[in-house]
């Protein structure tokens, strides 16, 4: 099993839960089995082309998985996954 | 937090507040990163901020974004959960605009609908201002807060 912590804004999904464990082989294979168990969380951290959204940033363990393989890195039984949405914005020049 | 936004103007600063039933009780800088998210930034502004933001340098694109260092970002949800305090709040200044969410803030911030958003305005130097927000489904509705 895979240790997963969801973010703040995700907790909806996941009945408020911040910590959740699903089997998984690699990220990819990861999100589907989170999205069956909790409807919906693929639609957040996926767009419609299956492919990590921008503003959501997936660590496995202390490695952002954009610098290892992206969706395709491996995961194993005890590795920790956290999903970081990006907090941004602007002001209002150009706007 | 205006202390460190007025370390970082002309920039735009952020960060965040942990803590526990509502009351903060943890601060975390974070670097904004704005500058080095190009294909972020397309992801999440309009078109015309785009064109305006690729006309820019880096240093002046953080006078008018922010994009919080997820590196940043993750080290202190570490630290938040090590401390069993909860994310509260996001802050970020507005250099030269006023303390309310800007359109992008608007759009942005609603990855995260269940925390506030402060917004820190040095616009009157001599006077700056902190609103709060919390923004959901393109509004953005305050909510007032108490200085402990
Ligand atoms: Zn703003």
């Amino acid at each position: 099993m895979v240790k997963v912590r969801i973010p703040t804004p995700l907790r909806t999904l996941t009945g408020g839960k911040s910590e959740v464990e699903a089997p998984a082989s690699d990220i990819q294979a990861l999100i589907e089995s989170l999205n069956g168990q909790f409807p919906g969380l693929k639609d957040r951290v996926c767009d419609d082309k299956g492919e990590i959204r921008r503003f959501v940033n997936i660590y496995l363990n202390e490695e952002d998985i954009r610098f290892l393989k992206g969706k395709h890195t491996p995961v194993k039984d005890g590795d920790e996954v956290s999903i970081v949405p990006a907090i941004a914005g602007g002001c209002e020049q150009g706007a | 937090m205006i202390a460190h936004a007025r370390e970082l103007a002309p920039h735009e600063c952020c960060g965040m507040l942990a803590g526990k039933d509502g009351r903060v009780t943890h601060h975390y800088k974070i670097k904004n990163v704005v500058a080095t998210k190009e294909e972020g930034v397309k992801a999440l502004f309009d078109e015309a901020k785009i064109t305006t933001l690729e006309q820019m340098t880096s240093e002046e694109r953080a006078d008018i974004a922010f994009w919080m260092d997820t590196k940043d970002m993750f080290a202190a949800q570490k630290d938040m959960r090590a401390n069993s305090v909860e994310l509260l709040a996001s802050y970020h200044s507005h250099p030269i605009s006023p303390a309310r969410p800007s359109p992008t803030d608007i759009k942005a911030l609603a990855l995260y609908p269940d925390i506030c958003h402060i917004i820190i305005s040095l616009q009157d130097p001599k006077a700056p201002a902190a609103n709060a927000f919390r923004i959901a489904n393109g509004t953005a509705t305050p909510v007032p807060y108490h200085i402990l």
